[in-house]
């Protein structure tokens, strides 16, 4: 199956026409000058012989760099603020040591996620499990994510998965040039903030 | 795969200051957490201050604020002839339930349970559909009705009511349910009548009735004053979310409260048990009645029985003796006494039992349940041991369907005696109750005709009717179901599905022609020839019977569009408010018996709309759990309609029994209430005061020590349970998909994301012997189905047990096949296999036999059992894209 077959049963048909399917490298490159209206993400192509893609709504983001590949350890947790710096632009970025959904790097296995949980804004820093590669319990109400399945709930309450951070790579330099999905708290992401 | 995808959304839309408000409560889970409406039309939107948006909030908005709307949470619907935006949002006001705007994963999508044409919604049932030649082609209501009332009359004047059957949900909203029970019970009156989750007209929990506990004694509140909450066959935190998030979690950190779970399976809510300070009894499937009785002994042999409080509130041998304290005559408690193996004298002959049996010593029952008696020894202390000070620990108990949903007699009456040795039952923090599955919106309209049954316990007594063995018997010729999925969610799903196309589909007798003396002439050569014509009613064309075999095909409204009432799990009950145009020409329920009523020629169902049936059904329910005639009393003396009363009651409602006191209405907050002082001038105006406010359901308001022996259970589990390389294949419901799945599983793309297909959770060991990785399909196979075809009288004391019932050649085996796909965790017991419950697709139930508890008419829901092999790769299995294998039970 196309992507573009894929899109005409899962979005509004005059979306799907306009906008049949993007490579992940038009996506990127486009992201960053204007405004989109409906794009997919492909994930990592060949896994199942054909694209798997999210469907997403974005509008125009900052370009931001958020971290270097070399600096990256295994597990290891580093936290940034996107698009802005208030308390509603706050994320993780971590190389999983798995092949993540939106993943990129060498092993498609960098990605980068809100920090606030979709649930009510329980704080989720601090909360990554190696094991499970997963953010949470969330410390109020106890939400898990998974972070191989761009923020997918794995047991909870959160009524839309945890915001993904579009990432880019040039060179040993990581971007950040998106966010699928609404960040805890915003009307729109890119409301400036208190 | 899934088709439709969930489509992420960076944006919004905010109600301006001018929407619309309308007050609500959730449409699924017990819990009914409290929920505003705001509406305003297409192409406005409100702003980020506060007095620009209808919240009243400025954006961005603060942690924990309830005030955040999530995509999820908006849509676009029609009403008032145009379209319109709608925002459904947690009640952030809340003081109550749901407090402070807290919700569940499934409430807080809710937004996208409503019609909208550009949604997975779309196939919403817009107008009645018979079937001609094989296809569902629209008809018109009155000749839908003229069609249904012509074959009904012909089969009541040539078969009688037993030929007339009505299967429907029990809780879909007061009007509804009154509305179709007073057209079976009052109007046509038959027996063959069941609701969603029983095959007859049976208690959930009987051990309870006979012990005297309320189902839904407890309030919400009770749930976090304990020191130690058994719960056993659930986890709140998936299928009671807000009681677990907010009133449970309130007792663990405010003053470290610990719960013991009994479960087969860890869950995220036993994996922070664990982590503070509480225990895990993991048990085999079925045998919790074992496990109650060695926790039982436990606390008799060391003497930590609350004795004081036995002797206030248990009854003695006289009392005991007052017809089992339910009454003396033709009851099924009747029964259940003159079998002589139940009722004990009170609290010392229930010691003496308990200590004479095998099972209860701990070496027997660590056997028997798997849970080592360590385990077993420190739930005791937990619950019963006294402090070094004297002082008790505040024990209270909830339960669910796993517990009596596996053995339902025993496992309910052995945790109702063990919360009587804890004191448990009548006061805060020490409560027994059901967590609660559906909410209650359950009132009949008229008495089962418990005289026309054909079943027979053994002496004289009747019994209700077990309406699936007597379709299965051949004996239904008219069949209405409504708003439940019958076949799925019964037993042994797969050999009933057989027993329905046989009934219709397979009959020579079909509608070749769209035209209604046609239909009636042809089903009335089917009805005479051994057939059934089969009428469903619900939202959606549901499979099989919708899709597949029905005749007639109806299409109903359901919440947001139309006015209705009901109560949740602490008997809540609150106006869920109209606010959107039902699509097409769909119809609420009562509207529907009451047409086909008059089409019968009954004068009774003349209601101009929901409100006044709301207020006949009033009259049903006085004296009962969910009394709430004085509302209805009291709008009528201030001039209002009673929905606008408790309209004006909002997200809060009030809780039933509604009492007045004082010119004012009182909510009762928990039943069985020692506590509560009710004035001393007795009860005002329209008032009722049933023994269960203050003291227990039965006959002296004590309660009675039950005894459970295994023995009345032992030769079925023996035979079913599994041998060789056979597993335990359990089922449950998750967190995602609770009481909500026609909406969840089929038409919320957020959700068939995460759970695309059904899923098995089996363990490491099991799942390595046979091949299997997490992504494989698999499929579960049980090739000895026990399905019992007949048996409808009993003579012998005897005659109602699994042996005997084989012996005489009531039960047929049968074969059952369903697909999953695995999810290989050590979350599961080794040797115990676990799916989800209602998949239409695959049910889960086709594994279990559709033999009932012969002492209540009740499935074993539960106990699933086959042999699993792997069937290949699902293609989720290397997608990152849908269904997540990542475990549940961290904490």
């Amino acid at each position: 199956m196309s992507c573009g077959e894929r899109g005409k049963g899962t979005m509004n048909s005059d979306q799907a026409q306009e906008r049949p399917c993007m490579t992940r490298r038009q996506f990127l490159l486009a992201s960053g000058t204007v405004t989109l209206t409906t794009v997919f993400l492909p994930s990592i192509p060949g896994l199942l012989g054909r694209a798997e893609a999210v469907p997403a709504t974005l509008t125009q983001y900052p370009k931001k760099k958020v971290g270097k590949l070399s600096a990256l350890k295994t597990d290891a947790p580093r936290y940034f603020n996107y698009p802005f710096k208030d308390m509603y632009s706050q994320n993780m970025l971590v190389k999983l040591g798995a092949p993540a959904s939106g993943g990129v790097g060498a092993d498609q296995d960098i990605v980068a996620f809100s920090t606030l949980c979709t649930h009510m804004g329980g704080p989720l820093a601090g909360t990554y499990k190696s094991r499970d590669k997963v953010l949470g319990p969330c410390p109020l109400h106890m939400t898990i994510f998974d972070m191989t399945r761009h923020g997918m709930v794995v047991a909870g309450h959160a009524t839309e998965s945890l915001p993904q951070v579009v990432l880019e790579v040039r060179g040993d330099i990581i971007y950040a040039t998106g966010i699928l999905g609404l960040v805890y708290g915003k009307r729109n992401n890119l409301d400036t903030g208190k | 795969m899934s088709e439709r995808k969930y489509k992420r959304q960076d944006k919004v839309p905010l109600p301006p200051p001018d929407a619309k408000v309308f007050t609500t409560a959730c449409d699924y889970c017990i819990v009914a957490c409290g929920y505003k409406v705001y509406r305003w039309p297409v192409g406005k939107e409100g702003g980020l201050k506060a007095k620009e948006n209808a919240l009243g909030v400025d954006f961005p908005v603060s942690p924990l604020s309830g005030k955040w709307v999530s995509p999820n949470m908006h849509n676009v619907v029609r009403a008032d002839g145009r379209l319109q935006n709608v925002v459904v949002i947690p009640d952030g006001d809340s003081k109550v339930v749901n407090v402070g705007g807290t919700h569940s994963i499934r409430g807080g999508c809710i937004a996208q349970k409503v019609f909208n044409p550009e949604t997975p919604t779309k196939d919403r049932l817009q107008r009645p559909l018979l079937r001609v030649g094989g296809k569902l082609t629209p008809v018109s209501w009155d000749t839908a009705f003229d069609i249904m009332a012509k074959v009904s009359k012909h089969v009541l004047d040539t078969q009688g009511v037993h030929a007339w059957a009505m299967k429907m949900f029990s809780y879909h909203y007061y009007e509804n349910t009154f509305a179709l029970t007073k057209l079976a019970f009052s109007y046509i009156k038959t027996p063959a009548f069941a609701f969603h989750d029983n095959p007859s007209v049976a208690p959930d929990t009987p051990g309870f009735r006979d012990v005297g506990f309320d189902n839904f004694s407890a309030s919400y509140e009770d749930w976090s004053l304990a020191d130690v909450l058994y719960i056993s066959g659930t986890d709140p935190y998936e299928t009671k979310t807000v009681i677990f998030t907010h009133w449970i979690l309130k007792g663990i950190n405010t003053h470290n409260m610990k719960l013991i779970y009994a479960l087969p399976r860890k869950t995220t809510g036993v994996a922070h048990a664990e982590a503070t300070g509480g225990l895990h009894l993991w048990l085999i499937p079925g045998t919790d009645t074992v496990l109650h009785m060695a926790i039982a002994r436990v606390i008799l042999e060391n003497g930590w029985e609350d004795k004081e409080w036995i002797a206030q509130f248990t009854n003695n041998k006289w009392g005991t003796d007052s017809g089992f304290g339910q009454g003396t005559r033709n009851t099924q408690w009747q029964w259940r006494t003159t079998w002589g193996k139940l009722e004990t004298k009170g609290f010392k002959d229930y010691k003496e039992w308990i200590l004479a049996q095998e099972e209860s010593k701990l070496d027997v029952a660590e056997k028997i349940t798997g849970v080592p008696r360590g385990d077993i020894v420190r739930a005791a202390e937990m619950m019963a041991k006294p402090r070094p000070d004297g002082s008790r620990p505040k024990t209270s108990i909830g339960i669910e369907k796993g517990n009596y949903w596996s053995n339902n007699y025993l496992n309910t009456a052995s945790i109702g005696s063990l919360a009587l040795l804890c004191g448990a039952g009548n006061r805060p923090g020490q409560m027994v109750s059901r967590f609660g599955g559906h909410q209650r919106g359950g009132r009949k309209g008229g008495r089962y005709p418990m005289e026309k049954s054909p079943e027979k316990y053994p002496g004289r007594r009747r019994k209700s009717l077990d309406l699936d063995r007597w379709v299965e018997a051949g004996n239904v010729r008219f069949c209405w179901c409504i708003g439940t999925t019958w076949v799925g969610s019964m037993t042994a799903s797969q050999a009933m599905e057989e027993t329905f196309k046989r009934s219709t589909v397979a009959n020579p007798h079909q509608i070749r022609r769209k035209d209604a003396k046609h239909a009636v002439e042809v089903l009335k050569q089917r009805v005479d020839n051994g057939g059934m014509m089969l009428v469903f009613q619900d939202i959606y064309l549901r499979q099989p019977l919708g899709t597949k075999y029905a005749d007639l095909v109806l299409p109903a409204a359901t919440w947001g569009e139309e006015d209705f009432t009901r109560s949740n799990g602490e008997r809540r009950i609150r106006l869920y408010s109209k606010f959107y145009d039902a699509p097409g020409e769909s119809k609420p329920d009562w509207w529907i018996a009451a047409q086909f009523a008059k089409k019968m020629g009954s004068k009774g169902f003349n209601w101009k709309d929901s409100n006044e049936v709301f207020e006949e059904s009033a009259r049903f329910g006085r004296g009962s759990r969910t009394d709430y005639y004085p509302l209805v009393w009291l709008a009528k003396k201030k001039g209002m309609r009673a929905h606008e009363l408790l309209r004006s009651m909002g997200t809060e409602g009030i809780q039933c029994p509604i009492r007045y006191e004082d010119g004012k209405l009182v909510g009762t907050k928990r039943l069985h209430d020692s506590t509560l002082k009710l004035p001393e001038g007795g009860p005002e105006g329209p008032t009722i005061w049933p023994k269960f406010l203050t003291a227990f359901k039965s006959q002296t308001g004590k309660a009675n020590f039950i005894k459970s022996p295994w023995s009345l259970f032992s030769d079925f589990y023996e035979w079913f349970k599994p041998k060789g390389d056979e597993l335990w294949i359990t089922n449950g419901r998750i967190n995602e998909i609770w009481q909500s799945g026609y909406d969840d599983m089929e038409r919320r793309p957020y959700i068939t994301e995460r759970w695309p297909v059904n899923f098995m959770e089996i363990h490491p060991e099991d799942a390595e012997a046979r091949g299997i990785e997490s992504g494989d399909w698999v499929a579960a196979e049980n090739d000895r189905v026990p399905v019992q075809v007949s048996g409808f009288y009993g003579v012998q004391p005897n005659d109602f047990t699994f042996t005997e019932l084989m012996k005489a050649g009531h039960i047929k085996l049968t074969k059952a096949r369903i697909n999953a796909v695995a999810l290989v965790t050590p979350a599961v017991r080794k040797g115990v296999a676990w799916m989800y419950f209602l998949d239409p697709k695959q049910p889960a139930n086709s594994l279990v036999a559709r033999v009932v508890d012969p002492l209540t008419n009740n499935y074993r829901f539960k106990l699933g059992m086959g042999r699993v092999r792997k069937t290949g790769e699902s293609p989720y299995k290397r997608s990152l894209e849908e269904m997540s294998f990542a475990r549940r039970d961290i904490a």
